[in-house]
């Protein structure tokens, strides 16, 4: 089964500069996005940039000492540029009456636990990266922080944003759907100014979106009205729309920006989650959307106009029940049908299920499966992130450059073992400009917090997280 | 009446015999018909072969259901027999069925069995609407000697435990009706043969019912708890059939039969469908008992059969020895109008060669003057001044003057603005209500408002922030919120917790959503069903009996009453009503209706020539409108008199302005409460300056008559042919208003339709154009108010020798006092009434003038009627 996402074209920083007639790959593209000359000034040097990439459920420790001959086997084309980390554990995340998915997803970029249903337990790597490096803000006109993401289960925050300030408040709002990401990117130009206006009108437009959403299923198929009411309801709708084109369209774009993307067919909002019971989804349809979130996200980097941010793959705890044919380096991997092969309905024919059913001693066929697949979707924007479009000025590609930290929720799924459940927790990290390790899969066998303190500390910020009081312990063995 | 055989007999006969018998042939009484209202799934195996069960409810797309172990049944005469462990389900999730029952929050599940034993358990599933055999949405099941019903709701697990079970020993192998009901309140009956055989409360919201469950009959989903017997019904309603209904299926026996019409009867139908409208909209302006013209009289059935000067014109039977018809299929009738359409034709000659049936007295054009699409189910938008009432009830907010400011004016269409099919959106509703919804949070106190549904300030957890909404939700879009509106609002505060937001803020947007959202702007009732009316679910009769009778949404008592189930039966929705009739927002309300009946609105904006009424003025104008309004609430609210004393009570209220301009000796300052002397010529309504403006600066005698006509007479007249002058000529010394009437009334052409209504004017010439009465007009010529008034439908006018005798005759006619309840009908409905409300409204009128023909008796005895009780259902498209 050929995805859509693979058929239509990607949208490319090459086409872009082309768009704006340009010969040469400026790089980094400051100029081209007209932004201020302060930021031109500051371009000639690689700017430091620091992104979370999460991805939900999680590979349980075991299938991580597999290496790329297991379900991490996507991440090995990019094998040279990762450092792939096993044996971190979040343990002190743990907090009581909170499940495990939402903890470990929490701790994920912060090695905190969360602060309630809908804060981090403090700052994410990314911010703490950018508070550092710029302290001032960022240069003008350029997106301070992009969040984005495809996902389905939103009860609490932390399942799908990874981007958090020191207070463990959400450090921008998450953009859902692909044209809200472009529209964030590459439609109106934000200052420091108007954060607050613009978040406010975000916020405003979800409820238009809600709205428009229940005049929708009052035109639909499963509408109780009869056909006279329908029509004026649909009038209604129309006139909506009218309002919503009005009130919130796009005021302009950059330029030389790629066409708007279509409108998202996948579902959003509440629809999204209805309840924690799941939602059927083709992997055509999941694809599709992600790797256009992907693409606008990687060339919102590219194209210079944000640093810092995450990107998140499925939420924690994610709940979908998956159908399609998927293959892997033109093989067959597998045919997903969670519902059909669980013979559930509702949430226990979620994909999610099969975390709870893991068994070293068994095949896990569907869990690897959904793993791999996970691998094969983060890979794919990593690698946006390593092409001739994606160099920086001293001649390596951004994959190089920047710090990207990819991370999950958990390090087995079942439940029954706080303890195995935030052990293991697996991660991968960029070089950071030749800071960390790459090539190599290592037991680090340490804790969260002192593996992205290290981090930290190796990315040049003073500030470090956690208690204060806590001696930290350098995981020296990430360092390159 | 149907009853099972007794047992000794069961005994001797073969069952194959049993079934052909069925319950219903031991009884030579006609079979009562089975309830419909409400069917939402119905399967009564006439199908006698094959693997698909058809859903024979009419409730489209139907749900069907497929055998799939064929070799495990075997088709009877009136039924399938279950002889193995069968599976027959239906292809698709029952979504519809589910989605009807979490509307309504009521259901009914109902069987005709026959058990092959009594020692079947597990329960044996005979209709079950379930996943496996441990969740369900319900099942009706056998549990060895008795039913049981496992229905999940808040109070059960999963699985519908605690069931609701009959007593033991009702099951037996033989011919048996089972019906379980359970209304929205929770209480659970079940029935065995129409008598209460179980009881239990299965409270609770049945929000959890999970629309991907299929119907399966005779088995679990799963295939592993058959039951074994004969199937011979299987009926689903999404509403509880009361105990009567249970016994009326009963009575209906096994064997649903509808027979078709007898030809009489189809003929009696296209009368009343098709041939009386005709008659109505081509006929009668000039065959009626008071023109005859021709000597026919086609209103009455007896006078039409009689014929007229060319002697008998209708055969029934025979088109083709009718005159009628050949007058009518040469299009030599109607005269001076266009001929009748082909369509029209074949109906009339249809009708004739099929009897010529007249199954009513006689034909009353104005219940035509709508077609019956006219009667066609149109959701109500919330008019500019319900909107506001909403708001304020709902959430404690006075938007009034930022309402009127932005909202767009209803429209007024046939008399009203709260006609729903005129009640359109245009862009600035949209964006006024965007604002509004926004202005109306920002002068909220969101965390009072929220806390009175929950405690919890918790933004985002998935139950505490779901139930939070799905209250907040219930109480301001007036009904239970299902699964999926939960998830949309929901989904807000997740968005907003994911931008950094605070429970605050999320609530804030999840108001200005609500406020904006459908459920909010319009009332929403259910309108899919099987084609035929069907009873509105508690939710939806709560709406509408407060939009009717206040004008705005139900309160916390009416919404308890709704999810008790006790808005039903007479007396309980008596006592409803009676307590929402005290209610000050009914008086307010019921000044809606006099404002919009008369127009009111139109005072502000008159501007009469200055030169000729010096004496008019804003406020004088305000002073007229204030008149009627305190008028129309003395009468009926102060004194709850009869209506008909609108026409002509003997008393008003005006200001000292007002009282010198009606020739009144001002009684003191501000409105004063007049008793009229004989000679003021002023009785009741149509004294009012507000109304008498109607006729304009010349006080015009058709305008004015036309009013009479309309409002007070229920009658119709026909547009003047094309190419007539309407401009009226001046008066002149010797020449009066009257004097130009009375021209047009004797020309022949003029004088058919103006000879209706003109008259019915004369007693108001001494009322100029704004309502001051003189014995002279403007030329000096001396002013009449004597005159005649021809009561539609009758043959002979009635003369009046005053104004006040006027009034008088209006008030007392039985035509004026219907056309009252017609007009607040139409007000309360919403819509134009039609003839398929005629029946209806003569009851509603009838059981009102039993009560004494007050306002508050007529509203009763409207909200009591099946025009507001029942809503017209359509099948899919």
């Amino acid at each position: 089964m050929k995805s859509r996402a693979v058929s239509r074209r990607p949208v490319s920083r090459r086409t872009m500069l082309r768009g704006l007639g340009t010969v040469t790959i400026g790089l980094p593209f400051l100029e081209e996005m007209q932004l201020s000359r302060a930021a031109a000034a500051e371009a000639v040097a690689v700017p430091v940039r620091a992104f979370n990439v999460f991805f939900g459920l999680g590979i349980p420790a075991p299938l991580q000492q597999e290496g790329f001959a297991g379900v991490l086997e996507p991440l090995a084309p990019l094998g040279e540029k990762l450092l792939v980390m096993r044996g971190v554990d979040h343990v002190r995340a743990d907090e009581k009456g909170i499940n495990a998915h939402y903890d470990g997803a929490a701790a994920a970029f912060t090695a905190a636990p969360p602060e309630g249903e809908a804060k981090a337990g403090g700052a994410s790597i990314d911010q703490m990266v950018r508070r550092q490096w710029y302290p001032g803000g960022l240069p003008p006109g350029m997106v301070p922080t992009l969040v984005g993401g495809t996902f389905f289960r939103r009860s609490r925050v932390c399942r799908y944003v990874h981007s958090f300030n020191p207070d463990g408040t959400v450090a921008a709002t998450m953009q859902e759907k692909p044209r809200d990401l472009f529209e964030r990117v590459f439609g109106t130009v934000a200052t420091a100014g108007d954060a607050a206006d613009e978040s406010e009108q975000r916020l405003r437009r979800s409820v238009l979106d809600a709205v428009v959403d229940e005049y929708r299923f009052f035109t639909g198929a499963n509408s109780p009205l009869g056909a006279t009411s329908k029509a004026r309801v649909s009038e209604h709708l129309e006139r909506i729309r009218e309002y919503e084109q009005r009130a919130f369209a796009l005021k302009g774009k950059v330029p030389g920006a790629p066409e708007v993307p279509a409108s998202s067919r996948l579902l959003h909002g509440g629809a999204a989650d209805p309840g924690g019971e799941g939602i059927d989804i083709t992997l055509d349809e999941l694809t599709a959307e992600w790797r256009l979130m992907a693409e606008l996200y990687a060339l919102a980097i590219t194209t210079d106009r944000t640093r810092f941010g995450s990107l998140t793959f499925l939420a924690a705890g994610e709940r979908i029940r998956l159908t399609g044919d998927y293959t892997y380096a033109g093989r067959t991997v597998f045919a997903f049908d969670d519902a059909g092969q669980r013979k559930r309905s509702g949430s226990g024919g979620c994909s999610h299920e099969w975390w709870h059913d893991f068994d070293e001693k068994k095949s896990n066929e569907q869990l690897r499966a959904h793993a791999h697949l996970k691998m094969r979707e983060v890979a794919y924007f990593l690698s946006l992130l390593d092409t001739p479009d994606a160099l920086d000025p001293n001649g390596k590609t951004i994959l190089d450059n920047a710090l990207i930290t990819v991370s999950t929720e958990s390090g087995d799924g079942r439940h029954n073992d706080v303890k195995r459940e935030l052990s293991g927790v697996f991660h991968a990290i960029t070089g950071a400009g030749g800071r960390f390790k790459t090539g190599q899969l290592l037991d680090v066998q340490a804790e969260g917090l002192d593996v992205y303190n290290t981090m930290l500390a190796t990315m040049g910020v003073t500030q470090r997280l956690g208690p204060g009081n806590r001696p930290f312990t350098p995981a020296e063995s990430i360092i390159a | 009446m149907v009853k099972r055989l007794p047992g000794a007999v069961i005994g001797s006969l073969l069952p194959g015999l049993l079934l052909c018998i069925t319950a219903a042939a031991v009884s030579s009484e006609p079979q009562p018909q089975r309830v419909r209202d409400g069917l939402v799934a119905f399967y009564d195996f006439s199908e006698a072969d094959g693997t698909v069960i058809r859903d024979r409810s009419g409730v489209e797309p139907s749900l069907d259901l497929v055998i799939e172990r064929p070799e495990s049944v075997r088709w009877l005469g009136t039924g399938l027999q279950v002889e193995a462990s069968a599976v027959i389900l239906s292809a698709e999730p029952a979504e519809r069925i589910v989605d009807a029952i979490k509307r309504s929050q009521g259901l009914t599940i109902e069987a005709w069995v026959t058990p092959a034993s009594g020692e079947q358990s597990g329960p044996a599933r005979i209709v079950s609407l379930s996943k496996n055999p441990s969740e369900r949405n319900v099942t009706l099941g056998q549990d060895r000697d008795a039913y049981d019903v496992r229905l999940r709701a808040e109070s059960t697990d999963r699985n519908g435990n605690p069931s609701t079970a009959s007593r033991r020993n009702v099951v037996v192998p033989q011919l048996t009706h089972v019906a379980f009901t359970r209304t929205a309140d929770g209480t659970t009956q079940l029935f065995v043969d129409g008598e209460q055989a179980g009881a239990g409360q299965t409270t609770g919201s049945l929000a959890s019912w999970d629309a991907s469950h299929r119907l399966s009959l005779a088995n679990e989903v799963t295939g592993d708890r058959p039951f074994l017997g004969t199937l011979h019904l299987a009926a689903i309603y999404d509403r509880p059939l009361s105990p009567e209904d249970v016994q009326q299926n009963f009575a209906a026996g096994s064997v649903a039969l509808n027979p078709p019409p007898t030809p009489a009867q189809r003929n009696a139908l296209a009368f009343r469908e098709q041939i009386a409208p005709l008659f109505a909209r081509h006929c009668i302006e000039c065959h009626d008992p008071a023109i005859r013209k021709g000597g026919l009289d086609l209103s009455r059935g007896t006078a039409a059969l009689q014929g007229g000067d060319s002697g008998v014109l209708l055969t029934p039977g025979s088109a083709a020895a009718s005159l009628l018809w050949e007058r009518v299929a040469h299009d030599e009738m109607p005269e001076d109008r266009a001929p009748l359409s082909p369509g029209e034709k074949s109906a009339l000659r249809e009708w004739i060669d099929g009897g010529a049936a007249w199954p009513t007295d006689v034909i009353d054009p104005v219940i035509y003057r709508h077609s019956n699409r006219a009667g066609e189910v149109w959701v109500q938008r919330l008019t500019v001044a319900e909107y506001i009432a909403t708001v304020k009830a709902a959430v404690g907010v006075e938007i009034a003057a930022e309402a009127r400011e932005r909202l767009p004016a209803d429209l007024r269409a046939d008399g009203f603005s709260n006609t729903a099919y005129n009640l359109g959106v245009d862009l600035k509703h949209v964006e006024a209500l965007s604002q509004l919804a926004e202005m109306i949070v920002d002068r909220m106190d969101v965390l009072a408002f929220a806390a009175r549904f929950s405690k919890s300030q918790s933004l985002s957890t998935d139950d505490t922030m779901r139930q939070h909404v799905a209250k907040m939700g219930m109480w301001l879009l007036r009904g239970p919120l299902d699964d999926r509106e939960i998830n949309a609002y929901c989904g807000i505060a997740t968005t907003v917790s994911s931008a950094g937001g605070d429970f605050e803020q999320a609530m804030r947007f999840i108001l200005e959503a609500m406020l904006q959202s459908p459920r909010f702007v319009y009332r929403i009732e259910n309108h899919r069903g099987s084609g035929e009316p069907r009873h509105l679910s508690q939710f939806e009769l709560a709406s509408r009996l407060s939009y009717i009778l206040w004008g705005g949404p139900p309160d916390e008592q009416l919404l308890e009453a709704a999810e008790r189930n006790e808005l039903r039966g007479q007396a309980a929705l008596e006592a409803e009503v009676a307590r929402m009739l005290k209610d000050p927002r009914a008086v307010e309300r019921s000044l809606q209706f006099v404002e919009e009946w008369l127009h009111l609105d139109r005072l502000a904006h008159l501007q009469p020539d200055a030169r000729r009424f010096p004496q008019w003025n804003a406020s004088l104008a305000a002073d007229m409108r204030e008149e009627t309004r305190r008028f129309f609430k003395e009468i009926v609210w102060s004194d709850s008199r009869p209506l008909a004393d609108l026409i002509n009570a003997p008393v008003t209220f005006a200001t000292p302005q007002l009282a010198a301009h009606y020739g009144l000796v001002p009684a003191g300052e501000g409105f004063q409460r007049y008793q009229l002397p004989v000679d003021s010529g002023r009785r009741g309504l149509l004294s009012h300056g507000s109304v008498l403006t109607i006729g304009g600066d010349d006080a015009s005698m058709v305008s004015r008559g036309l009013f009479v006509l309309h409002d007070l007479l229920r009658g119709t007249v026909n547009a003047p042919p094309p190419c007539v002058n309407t401009t009226p000529p001046p008066t002149k010394a010797g020449l009066t208003q009257r004097g130009i009437a009375e021209v047009r009334i004797a020309n022949q052409q003029c004088g058919v339709c103006h000879a209706r209504f003109e008259p019915l004017a004369f007693g108001l010439e001494k009322f100029d154009g704004i309502g001051a009465l003189q014995s002279h007009d403007e030329h000096g010529n001396p002013l009449r108010d004597d005159g005649v008034v021809l009561f539609p439908g009758e043959a002979e006018p009635v003369a009046y020798g005053s104004s006040v005798e006027l009034m008088n005759l209006l008030a007392a006619s039985e035509r004026v006092q219907t056309s009252l309840t017609w007009k607040v009908a139409q007000f309360a409905l919403g819509r134009p009434l039609v003839a398929a409300d005629a029946e209806t409204l003569n009851d509603v009128h009838r059981v009102a003038q039993e009560n004494g023909g007050t306002y508050t008796s007529l509203m009763t005895a409207i909200v009591l009627s099946d025009l507001v009780q029942k809503t017209a259902t359509e099948t899919a498209e």
